[in-house]
């Protein structure tokens, strides 16, 4: 769609979602390149979060498809969607709240082991093997995000901030080639919201490609290579955030349209 | 706990019959033994998935009942063919039994694949209640009220002593003991791996976990068919101990005694069943000693709700707690497995 996107990695095409009589997106189009980091921006109801469950499988469109890598994610259950490399977080805290941070990004590397039931009922060599490379990478993960020193803590022991990182956390130890955000920084105060654009580029630097619900809008227009906007499930403007700031449409959904002379 | 404490438990009940020569004392561990089993099954449902089996004894029961079948052979009429089964040997009865149950389990972690919370609870209460009525109505094979008698106890070859059958207490003790040490490592070994981590991950939180890429299905039927399994050798022993099988092996309150094995005992953890179990399997026989019967219950009960009252995580999370100091006490707030955290 857009020209400065190199070749799109998902593609979402049409997709609507109605609950009874409420169309919560409608005819919802656009498209995310390899490495990019694309915003999803607009007000609070603009079905941003609708469009994540319904590109990862937790929601089924009621028309229209999504695609990634030319393969078709819907009517693909989560983890299956997981399984392929497109990975969300959560837009409200979402931890395995009773384990220790260790074990949330443990968990997290479900994918990354292969584990039989006989090797795990014998004990064989090649299970134990496994169970130490997860162990190391998991405290890979831990020291990336920064969190290593809190490592056997329980993850509902720890501030907020630090709990959305580990949800991050837990994200990227599912290995993925996307991923989602659901509005990461929120709950975040200003300092851990720098700390975190940084790390935002840091896991573009890795080969994974982001698309991003957000409302902090200097973080927004600070790491994006495109904007994409939505207001009442329609896409209003699409482009480069320097573009989206000036854009009048975009004003006036988010401040009315009395202050769109502003 | 330590890794080294399964093995000093273990030496300690090992060495029972050798200071103990109360003949009803050891039957009364023995039954404690096999429920411990069938509570540690249960407790992989509901304390690492946090699915609430409240049908649990259908597993016992088709474990036991078909031990007994099998080993005392039967003849039945079915849709107009006969099927007759000669006697096998107890063991190969004890296996179909752990087979039938995990087919069941199996069963029911398909049927059920897609509800959880309240909905878990009424299917397996469903199945479990269909399981006791065929076993009292379907006479020619199971002899409905009338039970299965005679069962005949199990044989085994077993090095040093050759040719061994479980006719006496003491024998019967170690049985249960040797199986009761597998059941324990063998879920020990599932829930410290990738496959119990996925289980705790369906516990704690649902959606999460598929957002990884977790079969939560998938590893609530696996979990399912292994608790299934366990609650059903669990139930071949008890036929070939107690050696007469009724349909009331099938009854609600033995599912509540597992359950409030593991609650009290600690859910999600190893040792809960164990703790629990002891403690709800000997206490009766302690009152019978002190107390008319309507007081012993009276008793019974208050234990039950002082404990649950104070200890909400059960006796094995507030003692490791303890162990560990003040510290700990966040952790056990957390841990609460619930139901429907979604």
């Amino acid at each position: 769609m857009s020209a400065a996107s190199p070749e799109p990695l998902l593609e979402i095409e049409g997709i609507s979602v109605r609950f009874g009589g409420l169309i919560a997106i409608a005819d919802l189009t656009f498209d995310v390149g390899e490495g990019e980091i694309v915003s999803l921006i607009g007000p609070n109801g603009a079905g941003k979060t609708t469009a994540f469950n319904a590109i990862t499988g937790y929601l089924q469109p009621t028309s229209g498809e999504v695609r990634y890598r030319n393969r078709r994610l819907t009517g693909m259950k989560p983890n299956q969607v997981a399984g392929i490399g497109v990975v969300r977080t959560f837009q409200k805290t979402s931890l395995f709240a009773g384990n220790t941070v260790f074990e949330n990004v443990l968990i997290g590397l479900h994918k990354a082991g292969k584990q039989t039931l006989a090797g795990i009922l014998l004990r064989l060599p090649g299970m134990r093997e496994e169970e130490r490379r997860l162990r190391a990478q998991a405290q890979e993960v831990l020291e990336f995000i920064g969190l290593a020193h809190r490592a056997e803590e329980l993850a509902s022991a720890l501030p907020y901030g630090e709990q959305r990182l580990l949800e991050i956390a837990v994200g990227l130890a599912a290995r993925p080639e996307m991923l989602l955000l659901d509005e990461p920084a929120s709950g975040m105060n200003p300092a851990e919201t720098v700390a975190f654009m940084k790390m935002v580029q840091q896991i573009r630097g890795r080969g994974i490609t982001i698309l991003l619900v957000e409302h902090d809008m200097r973080m927004v227009m600070g790491i994006s290579d495109r904007v994409v906007v939505l207001n009442q499930g329609v896409v209003i403007a699409e482009g480069p955030p320097a573009a989206i700031q000036r854009d009048p449409e975009v004003i006036r959904a988010y401040l009315g349209s009395g202050a769109a002379r502003a | 706990m330590s890794r080294f404490a399964p093995w000093a438990v273990a030496l300690f009940f090992a060495s029972v019959p050798l200071w103990i020569g109360d003949q009803y004392f050891l039957h009364i561990l023995i039954s404690t033994g096999i429920f411990i089993i069938a509570a540690m099954s249960l407790n992989l449902l509901l304390g690492y998935t946090g699915q609430l089996s409240l049908g649990h004894v259908a597993f016992f029961g088709i474990g036991a009942y078909t031990s007994a079948l099998v080993s005392l052979g039967f003849d039945v009429n079915l849709l107009g063919w006969t099927v007759t089964l000669a006697p096998k040997p107890v063991w190969v009865g004890l296996l179909c039994g752990i087979v039938l149950a995990g087919l069941a389990g199996w069963f029911i972690g398909k049927v059920s694949f897609k509800v959880r919370g309240a909905y878990f609870v009424i299917v397996t209460i469903s199945f479990a209640e269909v399981v006791r009525l065929v076993a009292l109505n379907w006479i020619d094979l199971t002899e409905g009220p009338m039970a299965l008698n005679n069962i005949p106890p199990l044989t085994l070859w077993l090095p040093w002593l050759g040719e061994t059958t479980f006719w006496r207490k003491t024998p019967n003790y170690y049985l249960i003991l040797v199986v009761g040490l597998v059941a324990f490592e063998v879920i020990r070994r599932l829930v410290q791996s990738r496959l119990g981590r996925s289980l705790i991950a369906l516990r704690e939180n649902e959606p999460l976990a598929m957002s990884v890429g977790i079969d939560v299905t998938r590893a609530l039927v696996v979990a399912t068919v292994i608790s299934a399994a366990i609650a059903g050798a669990a139930g071949g022993l008890y036929a070939h101990y107690i050696r007469i099988v009724d349909p009331d092996v099938f009854l609600f309150i033995y599912t509540v005694t597992m359950v409030i094995m593991v609650v009290v005992g600690g859910k999600g953890t190893l040792w809960g069943p164990v703790v629990g179990g002891l403690l709800f399997g000997i206490l009766p026989d302690f009152l019978r000693d002190m107390a008319a019967p309507e007081v012993q219950w009276v008793i019974y009960g208050a234990v039950m709700i002082v404990i649950v009252f104070f200890l909400p995580q059960g006796i094995v999370p507030a003692v490791n707690a303890w162990l560990r100091g003040r510290g700990a006490s966040s952790r056990d707030a957390a841990a609460t497995p619930g139901e429907d955290r979604a």
